[in-house]
């Protein structure tokens, strides 16, 4: 197959991620502790077993707000090829995605409240088969792309 | 081209109020019971109930008149309006360029009156619902409307002539294709639900007396149970059966220049149009109970227009193997192939058996962790008899292998797969609408990835894949599907 693709999100993804990993573990955390507290306190079960629960989901929650922004960053790459978009992303499952812009009906970009904060951006395109995304670009970066489909896509005159 | 406003067949009263009646006997049919069994069946209440249903027929009756009244067709100004509501007028127009096709469905009301319910579909218009329903027109009316409305393509001499039949469900078929169906789950599932409700209800056999009956029949338990459960599989394949003859009887699949129609139905009627631009892939389905007789049953997943998700419909419902290619050549003849397909290499084997083993390994493993907490002996058993699942998963697991393959040929992605059914999915290029391939770790390891290609179908795209082709075969494929560009030229 071509070269990955060549190009990268912004690295204030990372950054991001982090956050709403954090989030996302929040409730997780939550989880964990009642467990614990649970099978401490209700259960009476040994303290090194009890406390297990909570461990792991810690261990969950590091992960999600350390280690995962940073993998799926290093992973993530896309380029606007002539006649494709190529997007490469996943952190255990690596998929390569490849949409032929003739077959992209419209672009959109989004950028959430917290998104915005950041300055990011992403890039939603839409085919008769569904969605495919480029999260986290910068605000400019984002809109350069969008446009860039839109009139790579307008150009396409397949045989 | 200009019409006048065309009122429906005086059976839509009819037709409306029996929708009306029957919404209003959904709504009250369980408190009704209640306030029944409540007042111990009194006489009052039951002359109440009888006062109360002849009320609202009564009253359904006046407004399916009143909405009959209210609704008007025409067809002017190149566009198709329809006029409707009783209290809340209504106005839909639309544009008779935007017409993808005018389906007919024939209930059992409509039957009685000799009339159909014409539906018109846009472009853009979702899958389920259809933009414009006129419920009751008779033959003529339809067929006036179908000119007006019309595909202006064909030619009166042709219209003459009708489509062209390519293949009729023989009565022989019907009842092969409903006893191989495989809807026997479902079915079983039905009765299982419809028997619980009995049992509560309480009054349809005594129990004393199945008891009876099943002691002088079956003497020991165990015989009993056995011919409970044989009773079951009869009666839910005799129902599978039912429902098969119901919704395919009388299919007839014809062709009339780019446009394929299929009539199904006993006792309701339907006709559909599919345009052949509109068909993004079929699938030759071979069913666990009909690929030993070399049966298969014909999909297509036809896409809608834009965004608007697209329907996989059965294209014919039983076919010899053998014969798929030649009505493919006459319905589709786009998709005709039959190529001998790629398989998927030998190191692939051990990740499809392991792939179907390791569920059956872990609920090994979770039995052995709960082992201590139960009755040895029956853990034991139990541990036994998780283990000898193994066997038959490891089988599932090579018979899927076996069954996986794919080819490039013509310009068409064939792609096969089982689940349970062994299915031959048959994709143009130019209708794939992105391209993954897919690689998780132990696949890297082992040089293997999946391939999955998407196409515009109902419920957000079919998809064709393969899993754990060769690493390099799989970017290939991704390479020369990829679309060619037209080159020089402004």
């Amino acid at each position: 197959m071509r070269a990955e693709p060549a190009e990268r999100l912004d690295p204030r993804a990372k950054t991001l991620w982090r956050i709403t990993g954090a989030l996302g573990a929040l409730p997780l955390l939550a989880v964990g502790a009642s467990v614990s507290w649970s099978l401490l306190r209700v259960v009476g079960v040994p303290s090194l077993l009890g406390i297990l629960p909570l461990l792991a989901a810690l261990a969950l929650s590091a992960a999600l707000a350390g280690v995962v922004p940073d993998l799926r960053w290093r992973r993530w790459r896309y380029e606007i090829r002539e006649d494709e978009v190529d997007l490469q992303r996943g952190i255990l499952w690596v998929s390569r995605t490849l949409v032929p812009l003739a077959r992209i009906q419209h672009v959109d970009t989004q950028s959430g409240p917290l998104q915005r904060r950041f300055g990011l951006a992403t890039v939603i395109f839409y085919t008769a088969a569904g969605a495919n995304q480029i999260p986290e670009l910068s605000a400019p970066v984002a809109a350069e792309v969008r446009d860039r489909i839109a009139e790579l896509t307008r150009e396409q005159d397949e045989l | 081209m200009s019409s006048e406003a065309h009122h429906l067949h005086p059976a839509a009263m009819l037709i409306d109020a029996i929708k009306t009646i029957r919404r209003w006997v959904s709504a009250f049919v369980i408190p009704g019971i209640a306030v029944l069994a409540s007042s111990g069946f009194s006489m009052r209440t039951v002359a109440f109930i009888l006062f109360g249903a002849l009320l609202a027929t009564a009253l359904a009756g006046l407004w399916g008149f009143l909405s009959w009244r209210a609704t008007t067709y025409e067809v002017s100004g190149g566009a198709f309006r329809l006029r409707w509501g009783v209290l809340q007028k209504n106005e839909r127009t639309i544009p008779l360029d935007h017409v993808q096709s005018i389906d007919t469905v024939q209930g059992i009301v409509q039957r009685l009156f000799g009339v159909v319910e014409v539906r018109i579909e846009t472009a853009g218009g979702g899958a389920s619902e259809p933009d414009a329903s006129l419920p009751a027109l008779d033959r003529a009316a339809t067929e006036s409307l179908r000119r007006e409305v019309g595909r202006r393509e064909p030619v009166e001499t042709e219209e003459a002539a009708g489509p062209t039949v390519l293949r009729r469900l023989s009565l022989r078929e019907l009842l092969i294709a409903g006893a191989t169906s495989g809807q026997i789950g479902v079915a079983f599932s039905l009765i299982a639900v419809f028997s619980q409700l009995f049992d509560e209800l309480g009054n349809f056999f005594s129990e004393e007396l199945v008891r009876r009956t099943l002691e002088r029949i079956a003497p020991s338990s165990v015989a009993a149970i056995l011919l409970l459960v044989l009773a079951f599989g009869l009666l839910s394949w005799l129902l599978a059966i039912a429902g098969t003859v119901l919704a395919h009887a009388g299919f007839t699949l014809s062709r009339e220049g780019d446009f394929l129609y299929i009539k199904r139905g006993l006792l309701e009627r339907r006709e559909a149009t599919i345009p052949l631009r509109r068909i993004q892939a079929v699938r030759i389905v071979e069913g666990i109970l009909r690929q030993p007789f070399g049966l298969a049953s014909l999909r297509v997943e036809s896409a809608g227009y834009g965004e608007a998700s697209g329907v996989s419909t059965v294209l014919f419902p039983l076919l010899p193997r053998e014969s798929v290619e030649n009505l493919l050549l006459e319905a589709a003849p786009e998709f005709a192939v039959a190529p001998a397909l790629e398989p998927l290499p030998a190191r692939a084997r051990r990740r499809y058996v392991l792939r179907s083993v390791l569920p059956v390994l872990l609920l090994a493993a979770a039995v052995s962790l709960a082992a201590p907490l139960a009755f040895d002996l029956v853990a034991v058993w139990v541990y036994f008899a998780v283990l000898l699942l193994v066997f038959p998963a490891a089988l599932y697991g090579w018979l899927r292998y076996r069954a996986a393959g794919w080819a490039y040929t013509g310009d068409l992605l064939v792609v096969r797969s089982r689940l349970l059914a062994r299915t031959t999915a048959i994709a143009p290029r130019r209708r794939l609408q992105s391209r993954d391939v897919i690689r998780n770790p132990l696949q890297r390891r082992a040089r293997l990835a999946t391939f999955r290609a998407r196409v515009a179908s109902g419920g957000g795209g079919g998809e064709l894949q393969v899993t754990d082709l060769g690493s390099g075969d799989a970017e290939s494929l991704a390479e020369i599907l990829g679309p060619r560009l037209r080159r020089g030229g402004g």
